[in-house]
């Protein structure tokens, strides 16, 4: 269960009367414990967030100098929003973010709550190496993942074309439509999978005995046990995993990049992210990148805050 | 207490297993170990073929079959060694420097935030933790050029404070560390130490710290891997190729230019060595992970 | 208590607020900031040097031993795609190099966006050391903004001996490449001819070959011509091809062109200069089987090329010590002996004319060991390269092209109506930026 501490031994403190007087008060004190992390905060998330926001009003345009005048910052108002949510590029964008969302979401947390329920019981076998096995991808960074992943999808590099070839089943199109977006979900399942077992796992150790014992009394089975008493009592984890998977759902981007170059199926705007990216690095429009962040960010908000007020009581229980 | 991953159950589930075992449970015993293996074995199948590939010389990497293991492991080794002077041991050590010295910090920054929304209540508390929180969802791609200018009004782009000192806030690290907190420091031990007369900040060094210990090295992990993996802000910020970490090392490798062949042999070489450290990183510090912080299980 | 995290909140907005308004003066492109002399400068300079060729540290380094009071640091910043927005970012915030490789089609797009300075004056001293048609490559509006480095006059390479093996000739005419499509086709649907141009840097030096080109300067105006003859009637071709299915229709140089290449499933390559470096890198089993010759002609006889990729570098507005810079870039890209470093240590194929006459006597790439002829046939296509005019916003045309060119052929569509929807897409981003387009 928690790990509280049986027994403290009091520290040993000096009490010195000076120490009252110039000591922090208890009130200025969690102002003082929080201070480097709120500096942190807004020097590195509020203020680049807020000048990003600055930005997406702006535009550099051509003023003088003709065919190939330099090109100067501009206020153009709503403008970029205008042009950025009228882009059918965008929603084409996000319709194939959900199309690959709905695969990869529930295949991961499925698997990883079917692994981590597997792992509970106790006629398991070689349990401690798989768990291990299951986890070991979290130490894989996505590019690289993907650049393996790439190779094993290829038509000339697969083992799995050689088996389906050698069978005479043909090629397995891993890479064309509609293959890709399984391909790509296969890459976030992987991925994710073990972090988010892992998490489920300790969820489930932490379950007392006992409540197990009146179920047990009751004749009840290994899958009557598993629904009806682990996954309701792993609630917050569940939550937890579902709303990171989200937002990194979300914010996909580095392997459908990294996948582009290996195959003609992915568009420089595949996904809502490679457009941003394209758009700033590409096409030098930071500040239409920079609106496209911002209706993003705001969208990926909103689903958030509407999760979490949803689910909140399961997810953070008596916390408060 | 428990400094496995995961903690024991206080009371035993069941009768220990008995030497007499029923026909049906023997039957389901395989089950579920075989749906495991199966489990582990998808996981493994990338991590083999890195192993294999990084065997195969340039003309076997696209003419043999992807699990054979080729004859050009050294021939590799040697080569990305010796690219450009070495380079590749360069980012290899940068990796460890922003990873090591961010994460560390880091933890640090976590633990101060994570006790004080955690032990104290006061106004705005609640706000604080929320808004802190936010930022989680923020994508890096946003952030990541105007950070850029802001580095470079500090004078500081292209350095390896570029790298490190976005790395230090990391807002699910404080999450982490006030459940954690909340949970394992007692109210009464801070409350005692209080009245005994010492000062806040006394209190947290040598009361809370000490308890803190087993979920600050999850914190740090977690964050150590996190930056160790993390591509976009060091491609960003970084335009000389001596500070770049192994993530953005290796992009450059895999994407010299148009009518520039990518260098796969030096790339999946190179993938396989960084790999290695995160794995090790991951196998012998199991057992101080604790990740029922993060499932949310402790209760205070 | 209250006062205080009260004036807390609004210290902070306040140093928010300040903040964002001295980064917003950082998006100001320092124009005109270039000192009104330039002498060179009295002690030892150290020159940043940012740029993509292979083992280019080395060629830097015999000019630093040889040039202790002009020193050169080189950095391989990033890769060709990926170095102008960087050189973007960090010109405007004041952390630039001092020289950065860029290729000729990216060349106006940093000249637009404020980080290139104009060196007119400065290359005056060795004009001579390139062809009028070189410099035409880095010239603007009469002004020269960068000094070539490499080029990539298109040619075709193939197999020889497969060919042989099939019974083709070598096609004088892309009529001829056409029939060799269907040959092989018939003879073995496994193997392809080529690879569909699905790159706007591919298709546009055809287009050049075929005497156009997508962006034309006319004065103040710009006329984009992506969607008009000669153009689509490329388009037209390529695709008919690819209808016969005898061309591999994903990009070239991924494993998975590599391991076809290296099968020998894939015949021809049609590319600059520098390719046979390229392919021995990723199909070393097929060395001496290769053979080069000049691009099939539209018309029998003809010997046009356009270009495909090929670079030059530029200084920075930002240098210090652009008198140096100069100095340095006459040596790496001007003369003879920087010009043979440049080819036989970094693989290019150099746009100098001491460059390309030094080659004559050198030994021809290990590709094609059999042709012995190879540097005079490269030098006879080099000196029929068409005129070539890069607009402002190439990166967004040729990404454009690549999406809508793919969505063509997955969906049956006609490639043309594809070009004339890039056509559309780049006047509109040309317009958005503030230029006027001739409609």
């Amino acid at each position: 269960m928690s790990s509280t501490v049986s027994s403290v031994r009091r520290p040993d403190v000096k009490v010195s009367p000076k120490a009252r007087k110039g000591s922090l008060q208890p009130r200025v004190a969690p102002w003082m414990f929080v201070a480097p992390a709120l500096a942190l905060f807004m020097a590195f998330l509020l203020i680049p967030i807020l000048y990003a926001v600055y930005l997406s009003f702006t535009r550099l345009k051509v003023t003088t100098g003709g065919a190939f005048g330099a090109r100067t910052q501009v206020f153009v108002g709503f403008d970029n929003y205008v042009l950025s949510l009228s882009d059918p590029e965008l929603l084409a964008s996000l319709r194939r973010l959900a199309t690959f969302g709905i695969i990869s979401v529930p295949l991961t947390l499925g698997l990883a709550l079917a692994f981590a329920l597997l792992l509970d019981l106790p006629q398991i076998r070689y349990g401690r190496f798989s768990r291990t096995a299951i986890f070991l991808p979290y130490a894989v960074p996505g590019v690289i993942a993907t650049l393996l992943w790439g190779f094993l999808y290829l038509p000339s590099t697969s083992p799995f074309n050689y088996v389906s070839r050698a069978l005479g089943l043909g090629d397995i199109n891993f890479l064309g439509l509609p293959g890709l977006y399984g391909s790509l979900a296969n890459i976030a399942v992987w991925g994710g999978l073990g972090f988010n077992m892992i998490v489920m796992y300790t969820a489930l150790r932490s379950i007392p005995g006992e409540i197990y014992e009146a179920a047990t009394i009751d004749g009840a089975n290994e899958w009557q046990v598993a629904w009806r008493i682990k996954i309701p009592l792993m609630t917050p984890a569940l939550v937890l995993t579902f709303l990171f998977s989200l937002i990194a759902t979300l914010q996909a981007y580095g392997e459908p990049q990294t996948l582009k170059s290996l195959t003609s199926t992915i568009s420089f705007t595949f996904f809502p992210l490679m457009k941003v990216y394209r758009d700033a690095f590409g096409n030098d429009d930071v500040a239409g990148a920079a609106a496209t962040s911002v209706v993003l960010a705001i969208g990926t908000l909103v689903i958030s805050l509407l999760l979490l007020r949803v689910l909140q009581r399961r997810a953070f229980g008596e916390e408060k | 207490m428990s400094t496995t991953l995961v903690s024991r159950r206080p009371v035993s589930r069941r009768p220990a297993r008995t030497g007499a075992a029923p026909s049906s449970r023997s039957r389901g015993k395989l089950g579920p170990t075989i749906v495991l293996l199966i489990g582990a074995f998808y996981c493994l199948i990338p991590i083999v073929w890195v192993i294999t590939a990084s065997s195969k010389s340039r003309s076997e990497l696209f003419s043999t079959f992807s699990f054979i293991p080729g004859s050009g492991f050294l021939d590799n080794l040697q080569s990305l060694s010796s690219y450009s002077g070495g380079i590749y041991w360069q980012w290899a050590l940068n990796s460890l420097i922003y990873a090591g010295g961010g994460a560390l910090v880091s933890t640090l920054v976590s633990a101060g935030a994570g006790y004080g929304l955690a032990k104290y209540r006061f106004r705005g508390r609640n706000f604080v933790f929320t808004v802190i929180l936010a930022g989680v969802m923020l994508p890096q791609i946003t952030l990541a050029i105007p950070q850029y200018l802001l580095m470079s009004k500090l004078g500081l782009a292209n350095s390896y404070w570029a790298v490190l000192l976005p790395t230090l806030i990391n807002p699910f690290g404080i999450y982490l560390a006030r459940i954690y907190a909340q949970a394992s420091v007692p109210d009464e031990t801070v409350e005692a130490a209080r009245i005994d007369g010492a000062s806040e900040f006394r209190i947290f060094r040598q009361v809370a710290l000490p308890i803190l210990v087993p979920g600050l090295v999850t914190v740090f992990m977690l964050q150590f891997i996190g930056i160790w993996n993390n591509f976009l802000l060091p491609f960003i910020m970084l335009s000389d190729d001596t500070k770049f970490p192994l993530t953005t090392g290796l992009y450059l490798l895999l994407n010299q230019g148009t009518g520039q062949p990518a260098l796969y042999s030096l790339a999946i070489m190179g993938a396989l060595l960084s790999i290695i450290p995160l794995v090790a990183l991951m196998l012998f510090l199991q057992r101080y992970w604790k990740l029922d912080l993060i499932s949310g299980s402790l209760k205070g | 208590m209250k006062i205080t995290r009260t004036t807390a909140a609004l210290a902070s907005l306040g140093i928010a607020a300040l903040t964002l308004a001295g980064c917003s003066s950082a998006g100001a492109s320092t124009e005109g900031s270039t000192s009104d002399t330039e002498t060179a400068a009295s002690g030892p300079v150290t020159l940043d040097y940012w740029g993509w060729a292979p083992n280019m540290q080395k060629v830097v380094d015999i000019w630093n031993k040889a040039n202790p009071s002009i020193q050169v640091k080189y950095t391989e910043a990033a890769g060709a795609s990926d170095l102008p927005p960087k050189l973007l970012s960090a010109e405007r915030a004041g952390n630039g190099p001092d020289v950065a490789q860029a290729e000729y089609q990216k060349l106006p797009s940093l000249v637009v966006g404020g980080v290139v300075k104009d060196i007119t004056d400065n290359v005056k001293s060795f004009k001579s050391e390139f062809t009028d048609s070189s410099w035409a490559s880095t010239t603007l509006n009469g002004a020269v903004y960068a000094v070539p480095q490499d080029a990539g006059p298109m040619m075709m390479f193939y197999r020889a001996d497969l060919f042989a093996k099939y019974g083709l000739d070598e096609p004088k005419t892309w009529a001829d490449f056409a029939t060799a499509a269907e040959k092989i086709h018939a003879a073995d649907p496994s193997v392809y001819l080529g690879t569909l141009p699905q790159d706007g840097g591919t298709f546009t030096g055809l287009v050049q070959q075929a005497g156009g080109n997508w962006w034309t300067a006319d004065g103040d105006k710009w006329k984009v011509s992506i969607g008009t003859s000669p153009s689509t009637d490329v388009a037209d071709y390529w695709q008919k091809l690819a209808k016969t299915g005898a061309l591999y229709t994903q990009p070239f140089l991924t494993p998975e062109w590599n391991k076809l290449v290296a099968d020998g499933k894939i015949l021809t390559w049609s590319a600059g200069v520098w390719a046979p470096g390229v392919i021995e890198s990723v199909a070393p089993d097929t060395a001496g089987k290769w053979a080069a010759a000049p691009l099939p002609q539209w018309k029998s006889g003809d010997v046009n090329t356009g270009f495909m990729g090929g670079s030059a570098v530029f200084i920075t507005k930002s240098s210090k010590h652009p008198v140096e810079s100069a100095k340095f870039l006459e040596w790496l890209n001007g003369s003879t002996e920087g010009s043979g470093y440049l080819a036989s240590i970094s693989n290019i194929y150099p746009a100098s004319i001491a460059g390309q006459a030094g080659l004559a006597s050198a030994s021809v790439p290990t590709l094609m060991s059999a042709q012995t002829d190879f540097y005079s046939i490269a030098a006879e296509v080099s000196a029929h390269t068409a005129k070539v005019t890069w607009g402002p916003n190439v990166q967004t045309a040729f990404d454009a092209f690549s999406d809508k060119l793919q969505a063509a052929q997955t969906g049956g569509t006609s490639f043309s109506d594809a070009l004339k929807t890039v056509q559309d897409l780049t006047v509109a981003d040309l317009e958005k930026n503030g230029f006027t387009v001739e409609r």
